[in-house]
Protein backbone atom coordinates (compact mmCIF):
# COMPACT_ATOMS: atom_id res chain seq x y z
CA UNK A 1 0.00 0.00 0.00
CA UNK A 2 2.81 2.21 1.05
CA UNK A 3 4.82 2.00 -1.94
CA UNK A 4 1.89 1.23 -4.57
CA UNK A 5 1.80 4.58 -5.56
CA UNK A 6 5.34 5.44 -6.23
CA UNK A 7 5.91 2.09 -7.80
CA UNK A 8 3.09 2.85 -10.53
CA UNK A 9 4.32 6.95 -10.65
CA UNK A 10 8.43 5.34 -11.36
CA UNK A 11 6.81 2.61 -14.15
CA UNK A 12 4.57 4.93 -16.10
CA UNK A 13 6.18 8.00 -16.28
CA UNK A 14 8.24 7.48 -18.99
CA UNK A 15 5.85 5.65 -21.20
CA UNK A 16 2.89 8.68 -20.04
CA UNK A 17 5.72 10.97 -21.70
CA UNK A 18 5.93 9.11 -24.64
CA UNK A 19 1.83 8.75 -25.04
CA UNK A 20 1.65 12.74 -24.30
CA UNK A 21 4.32 13.14 -27.09
CA UNK A 22 1.89 11.42 -29.55
CA UNK A 23 -1.72 12.04 -28.48
CA UNK A 24 -0.37 16.15 -27.90
CA UNK A 25 0.32 17.30 -24.41
CA UNK A 26 -2.99 19.37 -23.60
CA UNK A 27 -5.09 15.72 -24.56
CA UNK A 28 -2.16 14.01 -22.08
CA UNK A 29 -2.98 16.40 -19.22
CA UNK A 30 -6.32 16.32 -19.43
CA UNK A 31 -7.14 12.98 -19.45
CA UNK A 32 -4.74 12.43 -16.74
CA UNK A 33 -5.90 15.10 -14.71
CA UNK A 34 -9.46 14.02 -14.96
CA UNK A 35 -8.14 9.97 -14.06
CA UNK A 36 -6.66 11.61 -11.27
CA UNK A 37 -9.50 13.08 -10.02
CA UNK A 38 -11.73 9.90 -10.84
CA UNK A 39 -9.20 7.79 -8.96
CA UNK A 40 -8.73 10.20 -6.26
CA UNK A 41 -12.40 10.19 -5.79
CA UNK A 42 -12.36 6.58 -5.30
CA UNK A 43 -9.66 6.47 -3.14
CA UNK A 44 -11.87 8.43 -0.64
CA UNK A 45 -14.81 6.45 -0.90
CA UNK A 46 -12.92 3.72 -0.71
CA UNK A 47 -14.37 0.85 1.42
CA UNK A 48 -11.34 -2.13 1.33
CA UNK A 49 -7.44 -1.79 1.00
CA UNK A 50 -7.35 -3.53 -2.03
CA UNK A 51 -9.60 -0.78 -3.25
CA UNK A 52 -8.03 1.29 -2.21
CA UNK A 53 -4.33 0.42 -3.47
CA UNK A 54 -6.37 -0.10 -7.27
CA UNK A 55 -7.48 3.46 -6.97
CA UNK A 56 -3.95 4.49 -5.84
CA UNK A 57 -2.55 3.00 -9.10
CA UNK A 58 -4.98 4.65 -11.05
CA UNK A 59 -3.99 7.95 -9.39
CA UNK A 60 -0.73 7.54 -9.93
CA UNK A 61 -0.97 6.50 -14.06
CA UNK A 62 -3.27 9.59 -14.22
CA UNK A 63 -0.72 12.00 -12.19
CA UNK A 64 2.38 10.50 -14.44
CA UNK A 65 0.28 11.80 -17.67
CA UNK A 66 -0.64 14.99 -16.20
CA UNK A 67 3.06 15.69 -14.39
CA UNK A 68 4.96 15.19 -18.03
CA UNK A 69 2.37 16.61 -20.21
CA UNK A 70 2.49 19.79 -17.91
CA UNK A 71 6.33 20.41 -18.46
CA UNK A 72 5.42 20.46 -22.53
CA UNK A 73 2.93 23.11 -21.41
CA UNK A 74 4.70 24.77 -19.62
CA UNK A 75 7.14 27.04 -21.97
CA UNK A 76 4.16 28.79 -23.65
CA UNK A 77 3.11 29.95 -20.11
CA UNK A 78 5.96 31.04 -18.47
CA UNK A 79 8.07 32.09 -21.89
CA UNK A 80 10.62 29.24 -22.19
CA UNK A 81 11.94 25.70 -21.98
CA UNK A 82 14.92 26.63 -19.00
CA UNK A 83 12.26 28.29 -17.11
CA UNK A 84 9.48 25.64 -17.18
CA UNK A 85 12.26 23.47 -16.65
CA UNK A 86 13.45 25.47 -13.06
CA UNK A 87 9.11 25.96 -12.40
CA UNK A 88 8.78 22.58 -12.81
CA UNK A 89 11.47 21.45 -11.00
CA UNK A 90 10.65 23.53 -7.92
CA UNK A 91 6.80 22.72 -7.83
CA UNK A 92 8.18 19.27 -7.35
CA UNK A 93 10.25 20.29 -4.59
CA UNK A 94 7.71 22.45 -3.10
CA UNK A 95 5.18 19.42 -3.46
CA UNK A 96 7.57 17.05 -1.76
CA UNK A 97 8.13 19.28 1.33
CA UNK A 98 4.24 19.87 1.50
CA UNK A 99 2.67 16.97 1.48
CA UNK A 100 2.88 15.43 5.05
CA UNK A 101 1.81 18.63 6.60
CA UNK A 102 -1.13 19.30 4.56
CA UNK A 103 -2.11 15.38 4.97
CA UNK A 104 -1.68 15.34 9.22
CA UNK A 105 -3.35 18.60 8.96
CA UNK A 106 -6.41 17.60 6.69
CA UNK A 107 -6.04 13.65 8.88
CA UNK A 108 -6.10 15.59 11.80
CA UNK A 109 -9.43 18.10 11.21
CA UNK A 110 -11.34 16.30 8.71
CA UNK A 111 -9.99 12.52 7.83
CA UNK A 112 -7.71 10.79 5.98
CA UNK A 113 -10.27 10.20 3.43
CA UNK A 114 -10.77 13.97 3.04
CA UNK A 115 -7.37 14.47 1.82
CA UNK A 116 -8.21 12.39 -1.87
CA UNK A 117 -11.46 13.83 -1.85
CA UNK A 118 -9.92 17.78 -2.53
CA UNK A 119 -7.92 16.35 -5.07
CA UNK A 120 -10.90 15.57 -6.55
CA UNK A 121 -11.80 19.76 -7.12
CA UNK A 122 -8.10 20.63 -7.66
CA UNK A 123 -7.50 18.53 -10.27
CA UNK A 124 -10.45 19.55 -11.98
CA UNK A 125 -9.55 23.18 -11.76
CA UNK A 126 -6.02 22.25 -12.99
CA UNK A 127 -8.18 20.54 -16.23
CA UNK A 128 -9.95 23.60 -16.85
CA UNK A 129 -7.10 25.98 -18.43
CA UNK A 130 -5.63 23.01 -20.65
CA UNK A 131 -9.68 21.91 -21.93
CA UNK A 132 -8.68 24.66 -25.02
CA UNK A 133 -5.12 23.21 -25.59
CA UNK A 134 -6.65 19.96 -25.47
CA UNK A 135 -9.25 20.75 -28.12
CA UNK A 136 -6.91 22.45 -30.25
CA UNK A 137 -5.04 19.62 -30.26
CA UNK A 138 -7.98 17.44 -31.04
CA UNK A 139 -8.98 19.63 -33.85
CA UNK A 140 -4.94 20.24 -35.39
CA UNK A 141 -4.10 16.51 -34.25
CA UNK A 142 -0.41 16.37 -34.80
CA UNK A 143 3.00 16.42 -33.40
CA UNK A 144 5.90 17.64 -35.41
CA UNK A 145 7.44 14.10 -36.07
CA UNK A 146 11.02 15.63 -35.48
CA UNK A 147 10.10 16.33 -31.82
CA UNK A 148 9.55 12.63 -31.62
CA UNK A 149 13.11 11.89 -31.13
CA UNK A 150 14.02 11.40 -27.92
CA UNK A 151 17.65 11.46 -26.51
CA UNK A 152 19.70 9.30 -23.72
CA UNK A 153 18.39 10.18 -20.21
CA UNK A 154 21.60 12.05 -17.81
CA UNK A 155 22.22 8.80 -16.00
CA UNK A 156 24.19 10.66 -13.59
CA UNK A 157 21.35 13.17 -12.40
CA UNK A 158 18.92 10.59 -12.40
CA UNK A 159 20.31 8.32 -10.50
CA UNK A 160 21.29 11.08 -7.90
CA UNK A 161 17.56 12.05 -8.23
CA UNK A 162 16.68 8.46 -6.98
CA UNK A 163 19.70 8.11 -4.14
CA UNK A 164 18.29 11.69 -2.60
CA UNK A 165 14.60 10.86 -2.95
CA UNK A 166 15.27 8.02 -1.13
CA UNK A 167 16.99 10.22 1.54
CA UNK A 168 14.30 12.59 1.49
CA UNK A 169 10.99 10.34 1.83
CA UNK A 170 13.04 8.28 4.72
CA UNK A 171 12.82 11.81 6.52
CA UNK A 172 9.23 12.71 5.41
CA UNK A 173 8.24 9.72 6.38
CA UNK A 174 10.19 8.52 9.15
CA UNK A 175 9.99 11.74 11.33
CA UNK A 176 6.11 11.75 11.10
CA UNK A 177 6.18 8.27 11.78
CA UNK A 178 8.36 9.26 15.13
CA UNK A 179 6.07 12.48 16.07
CA UNK A 180 2.72 10.63 15.88
CA UNK A 181 3.81 6.77 16.90
CA UNK A 182 7.55 7.45 18.90
CA UNK A 183 6.27 10.79 20.83
CA UNK A 184 2.51 10.22 20.67
CA UNK A 185 1.47 13.76 18.95
CA UNK A 186 -1.87 13.49 17.17
CA UNK A 187 -1.53 13.77 13.04
CA UNK A 188 -1.99 17.74 13.92
CA UNK A 189 0.60 18.65 16.19
CA UNK A 190 2.59 16.31 13.57
CA UNK A 191 2.09 18.47 10.65
CA UNK A 192 2.32 21.90 12.41
CA UNK A 193 6.03 20.11 13.51
CA UNK A 194 7.12 19.01 9.88
CA UNK A 195 5.68 22.36 8.79
CA UNK A 196 9.08 23.55 9.15
CA UNK A 197 10.19 21.57 5.78
CA UNK A 198 8.26 23.31 3.49
CA UNK A 199 8.80 26.66 5.15
CA UNK A 200 12.84 26.08 4.98
CA UNK A 201 12.27 24.82 1.22
CA UNK A 202 10.94 28.47 0.51
CA UNK A 203 13.80 30.09 1.92
CA UNK A 204 16.09 26.81 0.25
CA UNK A 205 14.46 28.13 -3.01
CA UNK A 206 15.32 32.01 -2.68
CA UNK A 207 19.12 30.40 -2.16
CA UNK A 208 18.89 29.22 -5.26
CA UNK A 209 18.46 31.85 -7.31
CA UNK A 210 21.33 33.01 -5.78
CA UNK A 211 23.78 30.36 -7.26
CA UNK A 212 23.82 29.46 -10.91
CA UNK A 213 25.74 26.52 -10.70
CA UNK A 214 23.36 23.56 -10.75
CA UNK A 215 26.24 20.82 -9.82
CA UNK A 216 27.42 23.08 -6.61
CA UNK A 217 23.61 23.49 -5.56
CA UNK A 218 23.05 19.40 -5.83
CA UNK A 219 25.80 19.04 -3.63
CA UNK A 220 25.02 21.79 -0.80
CA UNK A 221 21.20 20.57 -1.02
CA UNK A 222 22.55 16.97 -1.01
CA UNK A 223 25.04 17.61 1.85
CA UNK A 224 22.38 19.66 3.98
CA UNK A 225 19.88 16.77 3.48
CA UNK A 226 22.41 14.03 4.89
CA UNK A 227 23.40 16.55 7.60
CA UNK A 228 19.68 17.10 8.73
CA UNK A 229 19.05 13.68 8.68
CA UNK A 230 22.37 12.97 10.70
CA UNK A 231 20.58 15.66 13.13
CA UNK A 232 17.65 13.30 13.25
CA UNK A 233 19.30 10.11 14.14
CA UNK A 234 21.15 11.84 17.12
CA UNK A 235 18.44 13.68 19.08
CA UNK A 236 19.88 14.02 22.31
CA UNK A 237 15.94 14.14 23.94
CA UNK A 238 12.44 13.10 22.59
CA UNK A 239 11.92 17.05 22.30
CA UNK A 240 9.74 18.69 19.54
CA UNK A 241 11.84 21.82 19.34
CA UNK A 242 14.96 19.78 18.60
CA UNK A 243 13.79 18.64 15.50
CA UNK A 244 13.67 21.69 13.95
CA UNK A 245 17.29 22.89 13.26
CA UNK A 246 17.44 18.87 11.51
CA UNK A 247 14.23 19.59 9.41
CA UNK A 248 15.55 23.25 8.40
CA UNK A 249 18.74 21.31 6.19
CA UNK A 250 16.43 18.88 5.30
CA UNK A 251 13.87 21.51 3.96
CA UNK A 252 16.62 23.90 2.47
CA UNK A 253 18.69 20.88 1.13
CA UNK A 254 15.80 19.08 -0.57
CA UNK A 255 14.43 22.32 -2.34
CA UNK A 256 18.65 22.82 -3.51
CA UNK A 257 19.18 19.43 -4.59
CA UNK A 258 16.12 18.49 -6.48
CA UNK A 259 15.70 21.44 -8.26
CA UNK A 260 19.62 21.58 -9.39
CA UNK A 261 18.90 17.46 -10.42
CA UNK A 262 16.04 18.06 -11.94
CA UNK A 263 17.50 21.10 -13.87
CA UNK A 264 20.78 19.02 -14.83
CA UNK A 265 18.93 16.22 -15.99
CA UNK A 266 16.69 18.36 -18.35
CA UNK A 267 18.84 20.62 -19.14
CA UNK A 268 19.92 20.56 -23.57
CA UNK A 269 17.63 17.44 -23.49
CA UNK A 270 14.17 17.80 -25.56
CA UNK A 271 11.86 16.66 -25.66
CA UNK A 272 11.44 17.76 -22.30
CA UNK A 273 8.29 15.59 -21.49
CA UNK A 274 10.15 12.46 -22.43
CA UNK A 275 13.62 13.66 -19.94
CA UNK A 276 11.04 15.08 -17.19
CA UNK A 277 9.10 11.46 -17.25
CA UNK A 278 12.47 9.73 -16.55
CA UNK A 279 13.30 12.47 -13.42
CA UNK A 280 9.66 11.80 -12.12
CA UNK A 281 10.45 7.82 -12.84
CA UNK A 282 13.88 8.39 -11.13
CA UNK A 283 12.04 9.97 -7.96
CA UNK A 284 9.24 7.79 -7.62
CA UNK A 285 11.63 4.74 -8.19
CA UNK A 286 14.10 6.28 -4.91
CA UNK A 287 11.17 6.66 -2.84
CA UNK A 288 10.31 2.91 -3.25
CA UNK A 289 13.78 1.47 -2.73
CA UNK A 290 14.77 4.15 0.36
CA UNK A 291 10.81 2.89 2.09
CA UNK A 292 10.92 -0.96 0.94
CA UNK A 293 14.82 -0.48 2.39
CA UNK A 294 14.37 1.21 5.45
CA UNK A 295 11.17 -0.23 6.67
CA UNK A 296 12.70 -3.62 7.81
CA UNK A 297 15.10 -2.22 9.70
CA UNK A 298 13.45 0.60 11.87
CA UNK A 299 10.34 -2.36 12.43
CA UNK A 300 13.06 -4.79 14.00
CA UNK A 301 14.50 -1.31 15.61
CA UNK A 302 11.07 -0.80 16.74
CA UNK A 303 10.31 -4.29 18.35
CA UNK A 304 14.21 -4.16 20.31
CA UNK A 305 13.58 -0.70 21.51
CA UNK A 306 10.22 -1.51 22.64
CA UNK A 307 12.01 -4.32 24.37
CA UNK A 308 14.81 -2.72 25.95
CA UNK A 309 12.43 0.43 26.93
CA UNK A 310 10.16 -2.17 28.90
CA UNK A 311 13.02 -3.40 30.70
CA UNK A 312 14.53 0.04 31.73
CA UNK A 313 11.49 0.82 32.69
CA UNK A 314 10.95 -2.30 34.73
CA UNK A 315 14.74 -1.19 36.45
CA UNK A 316 13.26 2.19 36.92
CA UNK A 317 10.25 0.85 38.56
CA UNK A 318 12.17 -1.85 40.68
CA UNK A 319 14.66 0.65 41.52
CA UNK A 320 12.32 3.35 42.99
CA UNK A 321 11.69 4.19 46.28
CA UNK A 322 7.88 3.76 46.59
CA UNK A 323 6.09 1.68 48.85
CA UNK A 324 6.61 -2.07 47.16
CA UNK A 325 2.65 -2.84 47.49
CA UNK A 326 1.69 0.11 45.62
CA UNK A 327 5.16 -0.35 43.20
CA UNK A 328 3.35 -3.45 42.59
CA UNK A 329 -0.27 -1.78 41.88
CA UNK A 330 1.73 0.12 39.66
CA UNK A 331 3.88 -2.27 37.74
CA UNK A 332 0.14 -4.33 36.82
CA UNK A 333 -1.71 -1.53 36.15
CA UNK A 334 1.83 -0.48 33.12
CA UNK A 335 1.81 -4.29 32.24
CA UNK A 336 -1.82 -3.64 31.18
CA UNK A 337 -0.81 -0.59 29.34
CA UNK A 338 1.86 -2.42 27.64
CA UNK A 339 -0.43 -5.50 27.01
CA UNK A 340 -3.19 -2.99 25.72
CA UNK A 341 -1.15 -1.24 23.10
CA UNK A 342 0.83 -4.22 22.42
CA UNK A 343 3.57 -3.30 19.37
CA UNK A 344 3.12 1.08 19.99
CA UNK A 345 5.22 2.79 22.69
CA UNK A 346 2.65 2.88 25.36
CA UNK A 347 0.79 5.71 26.75
CA UNK A 348 1.62 4.99 30.45
CA UNK A 349 0.16 8.44 32.07
CA UNK A 350 -3.24 6.61 33.01
CA UNK A 351 -1.57 3.84 34.73
CA UNK A 352 -0.11 6.41 37.39
CA UNK A 353 -4.15 7.70 38.34
CA UNK A 354 -5.28 8.66 40.69
CA UNK A 355 -2.03 9.62 42.64
CA UNK A 356 -1.55 8.64 46.52
CA UNK A 357 -3.04 11.30 48.62
CA UNK A 358 0.31 11.13 51.02
CA UNK A 359 2.61 14.16 49.88
CA UNK A 360 5.78 12.21 50.15
CA UNK A 361 4.30 9.23 48.27
CA UNK A 362 2.79 11.49 45.64
CA UNK A 363 6.63 13.05 45.11
CA UNK A 364 7.53 9.65 44.60
CA UNK A 365 5.18 8.38 42.32
CA UNK A 366 5.27 11.81 39.92
CA UNK A 367 8.99 10.78 39.63
CA UNK A 368 8.75 7.38 39.00
CA UNK A 369 6.01 8.08 36.07
CA UNK A 370 8.44 11.07 34.87
CA UNK A 371 11.65 8.59 34.83
CA UNK A 372 9.62 5.59 33.30
CA UNK A 373 8.23 7.80 30.67
CA UNK A 374 11.77 9.06 29.87
CA UNK A 375 12.89 5.77 29.11
CA UNK A 376 10.19 4.76 26.73
CA UNK A 377 10.88 8.54 24.66
CA UNK A 378 14.71 7.11 24.79
CA UNK A 379 13.72 3.71 23.14
CA UNK A 380 10.75 5.67 20.53
CA UNK A 381 13.42 8.37 19.76
CA UNK A 382 16.43 5.36 19.62
CA UNK A 383 14.26 3.45 17.04
CA UNK A 384 14.53 5.44 14.61
CA UNK A 385 18.39 6.51 14.63
CA UNK A 386 19.44 3.41 12.71
CA UNK A 387 17.11 4.55 10.11
CA UNK A 388 17.64 8.13 9.83
CA UNK A 389 21.43 7.27 9.89
CA UNK A 390 21.37 4.90 7.17
CA UNK A 391 18.91 7.90 5.02
CA UNK A 392 21.85 10.54 6.11
CA UNK A 393 24.37 7.86 4.00
CA UNK A 394 22.01 7.67 1.27
CA UNK A 395 22.33 11.34 0.81
CA UNK A 396 25.92 11.13 1.11
CA UNK A 397 26.47 8.68 -1.50
CA UNK A 398 24.32 10.78 -3.68
CA UNK A 399 27.34 12.82 -4.06
CA UNK A 400 29.09 10.76 -6.42
CA UNK A 401 26.94 10.83 -9.22
CA UNK A 402 26.46 14.50 -8.44
CA UNK A 403 30.15 14.98 -9.15
CA UNK A 404 30.30 12.94 -12.17
CA UNK A 405 26.72 15.09 -13.77
CA UNK A 406 27.99 17.34 -16.25
CA UNK A 407 25.64 20.23 -16.64
CA UNK A 408 24.35 20.84 -20.04
CA UNK A 409 23.05 24.49 -21.06
CA UNK A 410 19.92 24.54 -22.86
CA UNK B 1 26.78 33.72 -4.32
CA UNK B 2 29.38 31.57 -5.73
CA UNK B 3 28.34 27.67 -5.60
CA UNK B 4 31.76 26.70 -3.44
CA UNK B 5 30.45 28.90 -0.74
CA UNK B 6 27.42 27.12 -0.50
CA UNK B 7 29.06 24.00 -0.56
CA UNK B 8 31.20 24.76 2.18
CA UNK B 9 28.40 26.61 4.18
CA UNK B 10 26.52 23.41 3.85
CA UNK B 11 28.97 21.35 4.99
CA UNK B 12 29.65 23.61 8.06
CA UNK B 13 25.79 23.69 9.15
CA UNK B 14 25.53 20.20 9.12
CA UNK B 15 28.75 19.31 10.92
CA UNK B 16 27.58 22.02 13.53
CA UNK B 17 23.82 20.44 13.97
CA UNK B 18 25.58 17.06 14.20
CA UNK B 19 28.21 18.12 16.35
CA UNK B 20 26.21 19.76 18.64
CA UNK B 21 23.43 16.99 19.39
CA UNK B 22 26.64 14.32 19.72
CA UNK B 23 27.64 16.99 22.62
CA UNK B 24 24.20 17.29 24.38
CA UNK B 25 24.47 13.32 24.47
CA UNK B 26 22.51 12.22 20.92
CA UNK B 27 24.71 9.22 20.78
CA UNK B 28 23.70 7.41 23.87
CA UNK B 29 20.01 8.97 24.43
CA UNK B 30 18.99 5.28 24.44
CA UNK B 31 16.79 3.06 26.87
CA UNK B 32 19.18 2.29 30.01
CA UNK B 33 20.89 -0.86 29.92
CA UNK B 34 20.00 -3.55 32.60
CA UNK B 35 21.93 -4.91 35.30
CA UNK B 36 23.83 -8.42 35.14
CA UNK B 37 22.12 -10.27 37.73
CA UNK B 38 24.84 -11.80 38.87
CA UNK B 39 26.80 -9.19 40.03
CA UNK B 40 26.42 -7.43 43.39
CA UNK B 41 24.02 -4.77 43.84
CA UNK B 42 24.90 -2.24 46.31
CA UNK B 43 22.48 -1.79 49.50
CA UNK B 44 22.36 1.83 50.50
CA UNK B 45 21.81 2.35 54.48
CA UNK B 46 17.96 1.49 54.70
CA UNK B 47 16.18 4.03 56.46
CA UNK B 48 13.28 2.37 57.11
CA UNK B 49 11.17 -1.17 56.78
CA UNK B 50 10.19 0.14 53.11
CA UNK B 51 13.60 0.97 52.23
CA UNK B 52 14.81 -2.93 53.11
CA UNK B 53 11.61 -4.88 51.69
CA UNK B 54 12.55 -2.68 48.31
CA UNK B 55 16.17 -3.53 48.38
CA UNK B 56 15.67 -7.36 49.88
CA UNK B 57 13.07 -7.96 47.05
CA UNK B 58 15.82 -6.29 44.16
CA UNK B 59 17.93 -8.76 45.77
CA UNK B 60 16.18 -11.64 45.61
CA UNK B 61 15.03 -11.20 42.28
CA UNK B 62 18.26 -10.23 41.19
CA UNK B 63 19.73 -14.11 42.76
CA UNK B 64 16.65 -16.03 41.05
CA UNK B 65 17.33 -14.19 37.54
CA UNK B 66 20.92 -15.01 37.79
CA UNK B 67 19.99 -18.44 38.94
CA UNK B 68 17.64 -18.98 35.51
CA UNK B 69 20.28 -17.16 32.81
CA UNK B 70 17.77 -13.90 32.52
CA UNK B 71 17.85 -10.56 33.74
CA UNK B 72 16.02 -9.16 37.20
CA UNK B 73 13.40 -7.22 34.67
CA UNK B 74 12.87 -10.40 32.46
CA UNK B 75 11.79 -12.30 35.60
CA UNK B 76 9.93 -8.95 37.27
CA UNK B 77 8.16 -8.62 34.67
CA UNK B 78 7.05 -13.11 34.66
CA UNK B 79 5.95 -12.45 37.98
CA UNK B 80 3.66 -9.67 37.76
CA UNK B 81 0.62 -11.32 35.86
CA UNK B 82 -0.18 -14.68 35.63
CA UNK B 83 0.01 -13.66 31.83
CA UNK B 84 3.12 -13.13 31.87
CA UNK B 85 4.53 -15.79 34.11
CA UNK B 86 2.82 -17.86 31.12
CA UNK B 87 4.56 -16.26 28.40
CA UNK B 88 7.82 -16.50 30.54
CA UNK B 89 7.45 -20.06 30.88
CA UNK B 90 6.92 -20.96 27.38
CA UNK B 91 9.84 -18.13 26.25
CA UNK B 92 12.04 -19.94 27.89
CA UNK B 93 10.89 -23.14 29.04
CA UNK B 94 11.12 -22.59 32.99
CA UNK B 95 8.50 -24.75 34.99
CA UNK B 96 6.69 -23.66 37.94
CA UNK B 97 8.59 -25.64 40.00
CA UNK B 98 12.29 -24.34 38.30
CA UNK B 99 11.06 -21.12 38.80
CA UNK B 100 10.02 -21.69 42.81
CA UNK B 101 13.69 -22.98 43.57
CA UNK B 102 14.88 -19.66 41.98
CA UNK B 103 13.33 -17.59 44.10
CA UNK B 104 13.80 -19.51 47.28
CA UNK B 105 17.91 -18.91 45.95
CA UNK B 106 16.98 -15.33 45.62
CA UNK B 107 15.81 -14.94 48.80
CA UNK B 108 18.36 -16.25 50.61
CA UNK B 109 21.30 -14.37 48.63
CA UNK B 110 18.71 -11.49 49.31
CA UNK B 111 19.65 -12.18 53.54
CA UNK B 112 23.48 -12.99 52.03
CA UNK B 113 23.65 -9.28 50.82
CA UNK B 114 21.55 -7.52 52.81
CA UNK B 115 24.28 -9.18 55.93
CA UNK B 116 27.32 -8.16 53.55
CA UNK B 117 26.43 -5.02 53.33
CA UNK B 118 25.96 -4.28 57.02
CA UNK B 119 22.55 -3.66 56.37
CA UNK B 120 21.34 -7.33 58.18
CA UNK B 121 22.67 -7.75 61.76
CA UNK B 122 24.47 -11.75 61.88
CA UNK B 123 22.22 -12.34 64.76
CA UNK B 124 19.10 -12.17 62.54
CA UNK B 125 20.41 -13.12 59.22
CA UNK B 126 21.48 -16.81 60.43
CA UNK B 127 17.69 -17.73 61.47
CA UNK B 128 16.39 -16.17 58.19
CA UNK B 129 18.39 -18.42 55.78
CA UNK B 130 17.38 -21.15 58.05
CA UNK B 131 14.21 -20.27 57.89
CA UNK B 132 14.25 -19.51 53.36
CA UNK B 133 15.95 -23.05 53.16
CA UNK B 134 13.17 -24.91 54.63
CA UNK B 135 10.25 -23.49 52.81
CA UNK B 136 8.53 -26.62 51.16
CA UNK B 137 8.82 -26.24 47.50
CA UNK B 138 4.94 -26.65 47.28
CA UNK B 139 5.00 -23.28 49.41
CA UNK B 140 7.48 -21.69 47.17
CA UNK B 141 5.45 -22.29 44.32
CA UNK B 142 2.21 -20.56 45.74
CA UNK B 143 4.22 -17.49 46.28
CA UNK B 144 5.08 -17.16 43.05
CA UNK B 145 1.12 -17.40 41.77
CA UNK B 146 1.39 -13.73 41.77
CA UNK B 147 3.48 -10.65 42.87
CA UNK B 148 1.15 -9.13 45.72
CA UNK B 149 1.26 -12.53 47.11
CA UNK B 150 4.95 -13.12 47.04
CA UNK B 151 5.39 -9.65 48.00
CA UNK B 152 2.60 -10.27 51.11
CA UNK B 153 4.30 -13.38 52.09
CA UNK B 154 7.63 -11.90 52.08
CA UNK B 155 6.37 -8.73 54.25
CA UNK B 156 4.44 -11.18 56.85
CA UNK B 157 7.19 -13.25 56.80
CA UNK B 158 9.83 -10.31 57.60
CA UNK B 159 6.41 -8.65 59.79
CA UNK B 160 7.19 -10.64 63.12
CA UNK B 161 10.77 -9.60 62.66
CA UNK B 162 10.33 -5.90 62.17
CA UNK B 163 10.33 -5.18 65.65
CA UNK B 164 13.84 -6.40 65.33
CA UNK B 165 15.31 -5.55 61.96
CA UNK B 166 13.83 -1.61 63.01
CA UNK B 167 16.50 -1.97 65.83
CA UNK B 168 19.26 -2.39 63.84
CA UNK B 169 19.05 0.32 61.17
CA UNK B 170 21.45 2.43 61.60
Amino acid sequence: MLVSFNLVMALAAVPAALLARRVGPGRAAAVGLAIFAGAGLACGLADSLSTLIVARCLQALGGAAAVTAALELLPAAVGSERRAATVWAAAGATGAALGPAIGGLLTELVSWQSIFLLQVPAALAAAVPILSVAKHEAATGVIEPELRRTGRPHVWANLALAMVSAAIAAALFLLVLLLIEGWRLSPIEAAAVVSVMPLAALAGARLSELVADARSRAAAGAILVSGGLAGLAFLPKATVALTVPPQILVGVGLSLVLSALTETALGGRAPQAIHGGWTISARHAGVVIGLLALTPIFTHDIAQQRHDAINAGTAVILDSPVNPLLKIDLAEKVSERLEEERGKVPTIGPAFEPLPSDPTERAEVVQLREELQDQLNRGATHAFSTSFLLAALLGLIALFPIALAREVEL
Amino acid sequence: MRGRVLVIGAIVASLVLVGAYLAAGGSSYAPEKTQNPCKPRPWSNPQSLGEIANQFTNSALDGAACQLGVSRETLAQALATPEGRKRFAEKYGITDAKLAKAIRAGLIRAVDDAEEAGALSPLLATPLRATLQHIPLKEAIELIQDAKSLLGNVQSFLGPASGIIEQFLP
